[in-house]
């Protein structure tokens, strides 16, 4: 009576596990995304072929695609669950939506997957404004409007994985720290404060799986639910580091 | 000797960015360069033989600083460039299959024709360059009377003919789209077009400058592969010598 909605979802039950498909049948319901499908098959975990199955694990959390929590595969392609519209995934495909885990990311279980590796990266170029807190420094230095402007998009940045995962240079053979942690690095080394640490980061930055892996396939900005600048970060990054290599070798 | 690879590779590590940068400049300047002047010296064959081996003269002028040129200004740097281009090459992991947008199939390219253009090239040194003469190669000689004639001759060697001048055309392609996407990348890696719009509009200009040196050098291999080399009888017997020679070292071999 009701439509159905088939769903193929790539599983692994912890790390060191292999995966498989498993295929899901959830009742349609207009406006549905994919997380309340994930929901529908969590309530009720029976296979297509009426075999008892488990929940699928999968990540959630804002549901308005600003936490970056549920990044995975949509049919094939990364992106959040809870923004993707099964209307219009059934629009481009009708038959079947499937759903795999990131395949940049070790997998935690079914579509979970463990992220350090972005965290790590934002480490390696100091992502952050050093302020102790312990004394009232007065009012910190002025920016433009127009600066605010150029900074505000890349804040917005919710370390989702996207760009990682479309990301050509980012595999087990390279050592590459990605778009995301490069516009981070960008937006510190031109926050007012922040600058004050330029030079470290652009050690992380001008270094090894630094901004010189960058193979400008551009998926990065193409894939980027924010759509935050990534390219031009990645461009300013490497005038930051043309500039900070010619003061290293001039100016020491 | 495990040790000394330890060395290189950290060695490669300390100074990666260096590496990198001078990967993207040596691609230029100067590779690029080079592939400019070579292409358009060669299409002067469609202007005259006499103004192709004038162009010729002009670079053989150089004498014995001619070998240490090459050497320094162009093998060092191919080699440099072709080596670490083959290592980006497999540190990358082409996905246009699941992201299929016009950057990822020129990121793809990119590599696919730095590839191809190595291989063209070392089978056109074989072919052109005297250093093809101890590998029964090298049909090209420089002198003027004989520049245009052998060149040509090597093109139309009986059944190779086609062949050779569809190798030429995929060699010339590939490296012309290598150069002028590599420009475009270079750009981006040295920070001087950091804007969408600014690397759309350089993205029009490459392309541009693509189409035109890859008509140059089209134009170049049709010159060479019509080219009547029995036009004149001196070049014609010329030809034949070299011919001789070959089948001779051949046989010896």
């Amino acid at each position: 009576m009701s439509r159905k909605i088939n769903v193929a979802i790539k599983r692994q039950y912890d790390q060191s596990s292999g995966s498989q498909w498993e295929k899901f049948s959830v009742d349609y319901e207009p406006g549905m995304n994919m997380t309340t499908v994930l929901q529908r098959i969590a309530a009720q975990p029976v296979t297509s072929e009426g075999k008892d199955s488990t929940p699928v694990a999968y990540d959630a959390c804002c549901l308005e695609e600003v936490c970056g929590a549920c990044s995975m595969l949509i049919n094939g392609k990364v992106r959040q669950a809870c923004s993707a519209l099964v209307d219009n995934l059934l629009e481009d495909k009708p038959d079947q939506i499937t759903l795999e885990p990131m395949s940049k990311f070790p997998v935690v279980r079914d579509l979970v997957v463990d992220r350090s590796f972005m965290y790590n990266a934002l480490k390696k170029v100091r992502a952050w404004v050093p302020v102790d807190g312990y004394f009232d420094r007065g009012a910190g230095p002025k920016m433009s409007p127009h600066e605010q402007e150029d900074m505000y998009p890349l804040t917005t940045c919710m370390t989702c994985g996207c760009c990682v995962e479309a990301c050509p240079q980012i595999n087990e053979r390279s050592n590459f720290i990605g778009p995301q942690a490069i516009s981070q690095g960008v937006l510190f080394n031109e926050h007012p404060v922040g600058k004050f640490e330029e030079d470290e980061r652009m050690e992380a930055l001008a270094g090894a799986g630094g901004i010189a892996d960058c193979g400008n396939a551009q998926n990065c900005v193409k894939v980027c639910p924010k759509n935050i600048p990534l390219t031009r970060s990645i461009a300013k990054a490497g005038k930051m580091a043309t500039k900070h290599a010619f003061k290293r070798f001039f100016g020491s | 000797m495990a040790a000394e690879t330890a060395e290189k590779q950290s060695f490669a590590v300390r100074h990666h960015f260096l590496l990198r940068r001078l990967h993207s400049l040596s691609g230029i300047v100067p590779v690029g360069v080079f592939l400019i002047m070579h292409l358009t010296v060669n299409a002067s064959i469609n202007v005259g033989a006499d103004v192709f081996e004038e162009n010729v003269e002009r670079i053989h002028a150089l004498g014995p600083l001619l070998i240490p040129v090459e050497i320094v200004g162009i093998f060092i740097p191919i080699l440099f460039h072709a080596l670490l281009g083959f290592q980006i090459w497999f540190s990358g992991q082409p996905n246009t299959g699941a992201y299929s947008y016009g950057g990822n199939f020129r990121y793809m390219l990119q590599r696919v024709t730095g590839g191809i253009a190595f291989v063209f090239i070392l089978y056109h040194l074989w072919h052109m360059h005297w250093l093809g003469n101890s590998f029964g190669g090298g049909f090209f000689d420089h002198r003027p009377g004989a520049a245009a004639s052998t060149a040509a001759e090597a093109m139309q060697m009986s059944i190779w003919a086609i062949p050779v001048s569809v190798l030429y055309a995929i060699g010339v392609i590939a490296s012309v789209y290598h150069f002028s996407n590599g420009i475009w990348t270079s750009l981006i890696t040295w920070g001087i077009t950091v804007g969408p719009s600014s690397q759309r509009i350089a993205g029009y200009a490459c392309a541009m400058f693509g189409i035109v040196l890859g008509l140059v050098g089209l134009s170049s291999v049709r010159g060479f592969a019509k080219f009547d080399a029995n036009a004149t009888t001196e070049t014609a017997s010329h030809a034949d010598s070299v011919d001789s020679n070959e089948t001779l070292e051949t046989q010896a071999g």
